[in-house]
């Protein structure tokens, strides 16, 4: 059988020889669809050469008569009509490979859980499996033969972000035996934890935990640390990163440096210190921290007078070990990794933003950062230096607000911080009065609710109430609020006062985001795939995040989900090649004009300029077919979903008189189509006028299509995409509305068009939305024969240039 | 510098002063104020609201209709017109099926209203279109035996999305005007705290005690007057300020002065233009100070007679 | 007393639900659909609101208690409460609450619905509502003397004299306005009165 020779991009000019089978489903189907009558219809259809039907198609004896009907009838394209796609697809593409057919010619076609579980009809449950799988075969026509690309990958990891998580990613990679580079903004690794003095419940030392874990990140034959470093380009695709880092100077050479201390004794320039949550000053050459990895000076360009007015130099004349260079300039390197971690951390909001607590105002106004840096410095007013007895811990400063300025969410650690820095305060101070001002108390994790009672025993007092107001009166601070248990307003004065902040992202994470070609959430933090099943995973293959950086959390969470990104790192690259899909978008060079509308449009960044057209990248395509209907000139088309194989899909289910009504629902194929199987699982009964069309995304779908639709015999056409695909909600909107303006021109009523998105539990809104829009056609009544004739007139001028 | 002028029910009666002395820096700043012919009382608030919603909101909108037709900004001197006259503006902007009944009501009594007035409040006017700049320039008198405490009360600066003329919790515009003028500015609590406003009437206990807390306040901060932006609060704060002393047994005897005033004897403008005869706590104490300065400039000695 | 007494047992016995007459939904609803009361489930009850009020001291339920209540459909206590009537407007909880909750603008809109209910217990409060609105739809704007006239209470002999003395001071200051201030285009008042009356009823 000369399958196998078949010429790719195959048309209809060889006379392709098609086996149709169809599954009873033990009844599944059977029961429902009339199967013998599906098999009769289709059977008489022209290049069918087999139609078959049988109890069980994907067991053992219905597999084996499939492959014995590929070999011996000699067919080249096969259709099974039975369940959801996403249950087996894999499996049957297996069978029909194992007889010599490529497996891109295997097409399925869902008759149970979108037809026979859903619709109570038998006549109309079968005229609708007549039309699915005509459509199938129709498009089976076009099919062509595909191959996924083995890849192989790079074995290294880009780690951005020196924080807690970025470190113990890069450790457990390390160990695994990966090159890690880690890339940090700041000159030292270590992040927020390197500032905590101890960590809840447990009251470990954070900087004792957490050294130990940098000396080994520095000391690792496989990691290599960049420090005042960010990546600024990020090309490549997954498994094949290539990825420009820039490196800011420390004008200190880092293997001179030995840590003296003698430049800053002489530096004269003082600034605030940002470890010491700029409660302390430090010289403008200094040394981040006692324990910095790497540990060695560095000088802040901003303060540092050579630096910014060319006269003092000291420090350069008194370093021992020679290793101040003024002249050192950025340096860009070039590195090549198949996987990236992004793990840059969190920041504290800006509490005046919340100005009724006074942040800036008064020196006792505090954060909780900058209280975990005064226990660590002997605790003491900043205003007088005198030991607070009386203390007030406000929460949800910023969080959980829904006003503009504020963090709808909670921040997560706000209520364990004060908890436990009351029970530091109490511990430390003799006769001290610790009061937290709280809206809840929020005491999730492992050991909290006995911490939280804890701080009850050692008589710290806790207040249900969010502070209105901190009031400055001479020395001290006042906070009113109302103690919401007792009804009773409070007004109490307090040495210091000590603030609870959101936690935001780091700055700089949508410039970030941009770069890697991943989603940040509506919280601004990284977006994972999936909120239970994939919550280390962006939307891009081989870019992990781990941390902060993907939502508030403490540090025993931050550690578990750093081990869970390098476990999915370790398991992207293990194998050392990744198959890529061949279901991905290609050029027709000889259409493209480089006009570059496509390059802007795609969201993985996978097309650029090429010389005299454009380039594909047939790694970073996703598949999603954004670029097909916006070409001017057609010049892009999508494997698997070509113009072909699409339109006589169209066509085939739109056509045929057996109903009196028909309706096509294009479904994105991952998260809505999954959406109606839920829903087809629930037995959840709709119109049967309704026929799915899989698609990789509606952005794959121009007004074409939609007019293909109107003149082949629909006379509704329902949009439904996913909530999280690459095709945002708002292009979505924009493009119906283009659509119905142009639906309009041909006198076709807007409200024959509809488009929703869902997820994927969603299901009860979209088959609502069916049933809905079914009713509201039929009143519309259907289009007539006239107006289906201007159309196809319309379409057949609008040939595709050869 | 052209505005459509609503002086507001107040500034004919309980604040003529008020309204005086604005009238009179305007003429040194070359401020045109014309006033809105035929103006109606804005609601106040929500005392017409609480009993005619709808009615009340139409009444708002003849005014700006009025100023609509004038193609000018309208400009009030009282903060309590001027949250409501900006409110009214959100609702019909928001409101939709409020703003077509409005308009219909409107309409059969031959007005239109488009929502196209900027609703500001005089002091905005003077510190953003004039600036702090062309006000130093006109200071022949600096108020350097002054400590006041400036009175932002509610409405000039909540709610954040409606009244935005400064910082809600934290605002220094007016003290920044203050130290412009050569006196000195007096941190206190109580300068957005509420006077009491409306509750004057109904639920005088409260309104007393308010008031009493924010002058009192000021006080023991150092202040030696007030100044106010809104002739409800100069009301509360001045006019009943002995019915404060009587009812609490406390000495306050805090002159309070509209800030339109104080920028006039910054001026150098006689104190009877300023309508400062009618301030109620004689601000008497605090003129010799200044109107020795004055005469220092060359006034005339009849300016002391008060 | 003991009446009261036999009252609390019995009712301790078979504990009612919290509104009896109305479904909760109902009145929630209602407010929901009221200037100010839009984003009232959104409200976490964290008491900011109540912390900062400056007549707090003056009602019987907090803001944030009055909040509960009309999430618990709880319509006669709220709109028979002190607190809709003592509030002064001063918009510092809608300015500080963190679900941008407008509360006082709820306020005015229950103030209204009192009214047109007919569960104001303050008569004073009613009064000057109705007053002030005749006063203005008569002149087209305030005239303050009139209005007080019409408040006082003639029987009480000691809010007479220190009325008395207030306006005499006021008099003597030249703030006291005798004529009213009538506008020139009085008849549009009786316009719009009627239109919007008509409109309300729709």
């Amino acid at each position: 059988m000369n399958i196998l020779l078949r010429k790719v991009g195959g048309s209809m000019s060889q006379k392709p020889s098609i086996g149709v089978f169809i599954c009873h489903c033990g009844g599944n189907i059977s029961d429902t669809v009339d199967v013998a009558r599906v098999k009769e219809t289709i059977g008489s259809i022209d290049q069918v050469k087999v139609a078959e039907t049988f109890e069980y198609v994907c067991s053992n004896p219905g597999q084996e008569m499939i492959k014995k009907a590929v070999k011996e009838q000699g067919l080249d394209r096969a259709v099974v009509a039975s369940c959801s796609p996403r249950m087996h697809l894999d499996t049957f593409r297996q069978v029909v490979k194992s007889a010599g057919m490529n497996p891109y010619f295997l097409e399925m076609v869902n008759i149970r859980e979108q037809c026979s579980w859903v619709h109570d009809d038998k006549a109309k449950a079968t005229n609708k499996a007549i039309a699915l799988v005509r459509a199938a075969v129709q498009r089976a026509r076009y099919l062509e033969p595909l191959t996924p690309k083995n890849l192989k990958v790079t074995e290294s990891v880009l780690v951005i972000g020196g924080g807690i998580a970025g470190i113990y990613s890069a450790l457990e990679l390390a160990d695994k035996g990966y090159q890690v580079y880690l890339v940090e903004r700041n000159p030292s690794i270590g992040g927020h934890m390197s500032q905590l003095s101890k960590v809840f419940p447990t009251f470990d030392c954070s900087a004792c935990i957490l050294t130990p874990k940098m000396v080994s990140v520095a000391h690792h034959p496989n990691i290599k640390i960049f420090t005042s470093a960010e990546p600024i380009a990020v090309g490549g695709s997954s498994g094949n990163f290539e990825v420009k880092i820039r490196v800011k100077p420390r004008y200190v050479d880092l293997k001179k440096c030995i840590v003296c201390g003698e430049c800053a004794k002489k530096c004269p320039v003082k600034k605030p210190s940002s470890f010491e949550e700029n409660l302390v000053q430090e010289k403008a050459i200094y040394v981040p921290f006692k324990q910095a990895i790497p540990n060695a000076s560095v000088i802040d360009k901003d303060y540092c007078l050579y630096l910014t007015r060319g006269v003092c130099g000291i420090c350069e004349k008194f370093c021992k070990g020679e290793a101040i260079n003024f002249k050192q300039e950025d340096e860009l390197m070039d590195l090549k990794v198949g996987a990236i971690i992004v793990s840059t951390g969190y920041s504290l909001m800006d509490p005046k933003l919340v100005g009724q607590y006074g942040f800036g105002l008064h020196p006792d106004i505090i954060t909780n950062l900058q209280f975990e840096r005064l226990m660590l410095q002997g605790l003491h007013k900043p205003s007088t230096g005198e030991v607070p007895k009386k203390v007030a811990f406000i929460l949800c400063v910023g969080s959980r607000t829904t006003t503009a300025e504020g963090c709808a969410y909670c921040c997560k650690i706000g209520c364990m911080t004060a908890i436990k820095q009351a029970l530091l305060l109490n511990k430390t101070v003799p006769e001290a009065e610790p009061w937290i001002f709280y809206t809840d108390i929020r005491a999730h994790g492992k050991g909290y609710e006995e911490f939280y009672a804890k701080a009850r025993e050692h008589f710290t007092t806790f207040v249900r109430g969010r502070p209105a107001e901190v009031v400055r009166e001479g020395n001290s601070l006042i906070v009113k609020a109302e103690d919401t248990l007792l009804g009773k307003h409070i007004e109490e004065p307090f040495d210091m006062v000590v603030l609870s902040p959101a936690l935001v992202p780091n700055k700089g994470a949508k410039e970030l985001a941009d770069m890697l070609g991943i989603d940040l959430g509506p919280d601004g933090f990284f977006l994972e795939v999936h909120h239970k099943l994939r919550g280390v995973e962006t939307k891009r293959e081989g870019i992990y995040v781990a941390g902060t950086a993907q939502g508030p959390k403490d540090v025993r969470e931050t550690t578990m989900e750093s081990m869970a990104t390098a476990s999915k790192v370790a398991t992207f690259l293990g194998k050392g090649e990744i198959s890529v899909s061949p279901e991905v978008a290609y050029l027709i060079p000889k259409r493209c004009d480089l006009c570059g509308t496509c390059i802007d449009q795609c969201p993985t960044r996978a097309i650029k300029k090429g010389k005299n057209e454009v380039i594909i990248d047939p790694i970073s395509c996703i598949g999603c077919g954004i670029c097909v209907p916006i070409c001017p000139k057609e010049a892009i088309d999508l494997k698997n979903t070509t113009e072909e194989q699409l339109i006589a899909q169209i066509k085939g289910i739109a056509e045929g008189e057996e109903t009196a009504l028909r309706i096509i629902a294009f479904v994105e194929k991952m998260t809505a189509y999954g959406s109606a199987d839920l829903g087809g699982q629930s037995r959840r009964s709709y119109s049967p006028e309704v026929r799915i069309l899989r698609v990789p995304s509606i952005a794959r779908l121009g007004i074409k299509h939609v007019l293909h639709a109107f003149a082949a015999g629909a006379d509704g056409v329902i949009f439904v995409e996913g909530d999280d695909s690459v095709f945002r909600e708002d292009k979505l909107r924009e493009r119906v509305i283009h659509f119905k303006k142009d639906l309009g021109k041909f006198g076709i009523q807007s409200l024959r068009l509809q488009s929703t998105t869902t997820t994927l539990p969603q299901y009860e809104k979209m088959l609502t939305l069916f049933d809905d829009f079914v009713e509201r056609v039929k009143k519309m009544g259907p289009i007539t024969r006239e107006k289906r004739e201007e159309v196809k007139k319309y379409l057949e001028g609008d040939k595709i240039v050869a | 510098m052209k505005y459509a002028f609503y002086p507001g029910c107040s500034a004919q009666s309980t604040a003529k002063e008020y309204e005086d002395s604005a009238k009179a820096i305007s003429k040194v700043l070359d401020i045109e104020l014309v006033e809105v012919p035929d103006w109606n009382c804005c609601g106040a608030i929500d005392a017409v609201y609480a009993f005619k919603p709808l009615y009340s909101i139409a009444l708002a909108a003849r005014n700006l209709a009025l100023a609509e037709k004038m193609q000018m900004d309208i400009v009030t001197l009282c903060s309590a017109c001027y949250f409501t006259l900006s409110r009214t503006n959100k609702i019909l902007k928001e409101d939709s099926g409020t703003k077509s009944k409005v308009d219909e009501a409107l309409e059969s009594a031959g007005f239109n209203y488009n929502g196209g007035v900027r609703v500001r409040h005089f002091a905005d006017v003077l510190l953003s279109d004039i600036g702090l700049q062309k006000i130093k320039e006109k200071v022949k008198v600096q108020l350097t035996t002054l400590n006041v405490a400036s009175y932002y009360g509610c409405f000039l600066v909540r709610p954040p999305d409606i009244c935005n003329f400064d910082d809600p919790e934290h605002p220094m515009r007016l003290d920044e005007l203050v130290e412009t003028l050569g006196a000195s500015k007096v941190d206190y609590y109580g300068k957005t705290r509420c006077c009491g406003g409306s509750l004057g009437i109904t639920d005088e206990e409260i309104m007393l005690k308010m008031s009493k807390d924010i002058l009192l306040n000021a006080k023991n901060s150092g202040a030696n007057c007030m100044a106010t932006a809104c002739p409800l609060c100069h009301f509360n704060l001045d006019a009943r300020q002995k019915d404060i002393e009587s009812r609490f047994d406390v000495k306050i005897n805090l002159p309070v002065l509209h800030f339109t005033q104080l920028i006039g004897l910054a001026f150098g403008i006689e104190p009877k233009q300023l309508g400062l005869h009618r301030n109620c706590v004689s601000p008497r104490k605090i003129f010799p100070l200044t109107v020795a300065n004055a005469s220092k400039a060359g006034k005339s000695a009849a300016d002391r007679n008060l | 007393m003991s009446h009261e007494k036999d009252k609390l047992f019995a009712e301790a016995k078979t504990p009612q639900p919290v509104t009896r007459e109305e479904s909760r939904r109902d009145f929630l609803k209602e407010v929901m659909n009221m200037q100010g009361g839009e984003k009232i489930l959104e409200c976490i009850q964290c008491g900011s609101c109540a912390g900062g009020c400056p007549t707090r001291f003056a009602m019987d339920y907090s803001p944030m208690q009055i909040i509960k209540m009309i999430n618990l459909g709880m319509k006669e206590k709220v709109l028979s409460s002190s607190t809709i009537w003592v509030c002064s407007s001063c918009y510092t909880c809608a300015t500080r609450c963190p679900r941008d909750v407008s509360f006082a603008t709820l306020m005015m809109s229950l103030r209204n619905k009192a009214i047109r209910e007919n569960l104001v217990k303050n008569g004073a409060k009613l009064n000057f509502h109705k007053y002030f609105f005749e006063v203005v739809n008569k002149y087209g704007r305030l005239h303050e003397p009139e209005l007080l006239v019409k408040l006082l209470d003639k029987t009480d002999f000691r809010s007479l004299r220190s009325n008395a003395s207030l306006g005499l001071r006021l008099f003597k200051k030249g703030k006291l306005q005798i004529r009213a201030p009538k506008i020139k285009q009085t008849s549009w008042l009786c316009t719009i009165l009627e239109k919007t009356n008509e409109k309300e009823s729709q």
